[in-house]
């Protein structure tokens, strides 16, 4: 991993595009500013972390036979239809 | 013309111009695209799409409104034109089931599936500033109903 110090106020780029600011460091949070192209997307890295690990587990943690009982468990309980 | 791919449920057989498409793929899983929709065999509210591009992968889903009465997301314009419509085009919102090991369900509310039937595309959005969990259990329901 590139490690580089910056102080409040300064900045980097990381290609042409996207450029991260230090914004102030405040009761040991650091505020970072960023901009970037619409299409990127940006996340903090514990919750995007938490969705892939969810999404993962969700696809691969069942069988037919869950699916069905599940879905025959629920039928009383939809609102709608 | 009908193709059929290997998956942990056996084969499956389905035809390439009806597949459901995420144009960039779930969170953390970029390279699923294209999922087969699954018909229903049992009444109730879950179903299940497919992963064509990893015969692994499948997953259930539900409508979270079902549930969750007040539930809603709009996709915003960045979001409409992943999914190809317009803002006068619908859109649907499905949230990702998760089984656990004691075989009760979750609903990943905080990340919820945008799907645009006009296409037949889709999106998984994270809110990233909302009160939804990853991992919402269905409400209570009143010993009556049970």
């Amino acid at each position: 991993m590139l490690v580089l110090s910056r102080k409040p106020g300064e900045g980097l780029l990381i290609g042409d595009d996207i450029t991260v600011k230090i914004i102030e460091i405040k009761g040991g949070g650091i505020r970072i500013g960023i901009e970037a192209p619409a299409h990127m997307k940006i996340y903090r890295e514990e919750v995007y972390d938490r969705i892939r690990k969810e999404n993962i587990s969700a696809a691969t943690n069942w069988n037919m036979n869950d699916l069905d009982v599940l879905s025959g468990n629920l039928e009383h309980r939809t609102t709608k239809k | 013309m009908k193709k059929t791919i290997t998956t942990r449920f056996g084969e499956v057989e389905y035809s390439p111009d009806n597949i459901l498409t995420f144009p960039e793929g779930l969170v953390g899983l970029p390279a699923l695209h294209s999922f087969i929709v699954m018909p229903n065999t049992k009444k109730g509210p879950l179903f299940w799409i497919q992963s064509v591009d990893d015969p692994l992968m499948a997953f259930i889903l539900t409508d979270p409104t079902d549930f969750f009465l007040d539930y809603n997301v709009i996709p915003d314009e960045k979001e409409r034109k992943l999914l190809g419509i317009d803002s006068t085009e619908q859109s649907v919102i499905l949230s990702i089931v998760t089984v656990s090991e004691t075989r009760e369900i979750t609903l990943n509310l905080a990340a919820p599936i945008i799907f645009a039937p006009t296409t037949s595309r889709a999106i998984q959005v994270i809110l990233e500033d909302s009160p939804y969990s990853t991992k919402t259990k269905l409400p209570e329901i009143a010993a009556s109903q049970k």
